[in-house]
């Protein structure tokens, strides 16, 4: 009886490393979750921004990051945010972990305009912010992201 | 599955090691507490997930003696499913897993490794514990745990961690790490209880010789931290095999000393003696946890510190 293969996820032998991100690029992105947040940019000292094609990931800032670059790995940091076409878009995931420190842009939900924007993903809402990415916030507690567009609340929760 | 009717026999072997063998076959029978660990890197605000689990009829008591770890009531009471959780702001965990952690100290700027990280309690807990500042790599073998580890990560929204996926006998040199955590794996008699879902790995998996594989792992570690560093071995059982012995098994082949370590649960010294065997006599520095004592689950652990 011919063995049956057993499936392995190989790690790709070239995978790299995210690319730390230029002062410029760095800046570029903290400058925006300043501006559309007021989030300081300060929040973010000692930490590094890495990037991949179109995401941003915050990874611990650490004195000389070449020996682990010789580590394969599957995950580096949290993934901060995202590059859409041309905007810059802040991920759930971040927000749920520094939103609290924002001052704008947010909308606060009631438990159930929240279920109903999780179910129906886009309701009509009016709302005294911004156009743009908002922070879904609920009781004080920070959910994620959204789109406040045309009176209309989109989410972008996962 | 080791039916409770058996634990007496099973665990026969431990008579002299348990303290107060009777009482801790009792304790058995009872189920085990249920407990959460409050991660502020995303609720600095405790009030918030004490009163959101108030409202679904869950009373939660702080710990004494473990900040950050709340006991619950009732305790099949399903953690998973509440907000709280998908937001990252808990984590369910026993207290006695939290002891290796505790015995690491990790700080803000240390390069820490996590052998055997997935699902990644303790990856976690180390990230909060140096105000997610230290620069941790959590690893482990298999691809399915891997993914877990990551979800609990993105969860609760930890950025000091790289994931990998390396056998550990065999994680690759280059690092200089100040400290290695081998929360290794193992027969998991600590875990056994009445109405235990799981199995005990030593029945399960006759063949698999887990002492073997725990050097393996504890040799590794110690070779990857630097002269100096700490490295902490743990499991989750009582079996001497995988516990003194395989510390042991390091302290005669590398320069190495067990560091004593305060622990906020009842403990005893490691033994220095089974089955006839004399072991190191630094071993008296590990520590043993046991359920009847801890109310949680029973666990090893030693510090080890690396001498040349």
């Amino acid at each position: 009886m011919p063995r049956k293969k057993k499936r392995v996820k190989k790690i790709h032998k070239e995978a790299k490393w995210p690319r730390v991100t230029s002062f410029e690029e760095r800046d570029e992105v903290l400058s925006f979750w300043e501006e559309r947040f007021g989030i300081p940019k300060e929040a973010f000292e000692g930490y590094l921004l890495l990037s991949t094609s179109k995401n941003y990931w915050l990874f611990v800032e650490l004195p000389d990051i070449k020996p682990l670059q010789g580590l394969k790995v599957q995950t580096v940091g949290l993934l901060f945010t995202r590059r859409v076409s041309h905007w810059l878009k802040p991920t759930s995931t971040a927000l749920q972990r520094f939103g609290h420190l924002a001052q704008k842009n947010i909308i606060d939900l009631s438990p159930a305009e929240l279920d109903r924007l999780r179910r129906e993903r886009k309701i009509p809402f009016s709302a005294e912010v911004e156009e743009g990415y908002v922070i879904l916030r609920c009781e004080g507690k920070v959910w994620g992201c959204g789109l406040y567009v045309k009176k209309s609340l989109i989410s972008f929760l996962p | 599955m080791l039916k409770l009717s058996e634990a007496p026999a099973y665990f026969e072997r431990y008579r002299d090691i348990i303290p107060d063998f009777e009482r801790f076959l009792e304790h058995l029978k009872e189920p085990l507490p249920l407990y959460f660990r409050l991660n502020e890197l995303k609720c600095p605000d405790p009030e918030i997930v004490l009163k959101g689990l108030a409202r679904q009829g869950v009373k939660a008591e702080l710990v004494s003696g473990l900040p950050r770890f709340y006991r619950v009531e009732p305790r099949d009471f399903p953690l998973g499913s509440t907000e709280e959780y998908y937001l990252g702001y808990i984590y369910p965990m026993t207290t006695s897993s939290a002891l290796p952690v505790i015995a690491l100290e990790p700080r803000p700027g240390e390069y820490i490794l996590d052998l055997c990280a997935a699902p990644g309690s303790k990856t976690t807990q180390m990230a909060q514990a140096s105000q997610d500042k230290a620069v941790i790599v959590a690893n482990d073998r298999r691809l399915d745990r891997l993914t877990a580890l990551v979800a609990n990560l993105k969860r609760l929204g930890v950025a000091s961690v790289a994931t990998t996926l390396y056998r550990g006998e065999t994680f690759p040199f280059g690092i200089p790490f100040d400290k290695v955590l081998v929360d290794a794996p193992c027969s998991g008699e600590g875990r056994y209880r009445q109405g235990y879902e799981g199995e005990l790995l030593y029945q399960k998996e006759g063949h698999t010789n887990l002492p073997a594989i725990q050097k393996g792992l504890l040799v590794r570690a110690f070779d990857l931290v630097k002269v100096g560093g700490i490295v902490v071995y743990s499991t989750c059982t009582f079996n001497p095999e995988e516990n003194e012995l395989v510390v042991d098994y390091l302290l005669r082949k590398r320069q190495a000393e067990i560091l004593l370590c305060e622990y906020p649960l009842p403990c005893h010294p490691g033994i220095t003696e089974w089955e006839g065997k004399i072991l190191h006599p630094g071993l008296a520095n590990a520590r043993r946890f046991y359920p009847h004592e801890t109310q949680s689950v029973g666990f090893f652990v030693a510090k080890i510190k690396r001498l040349m």
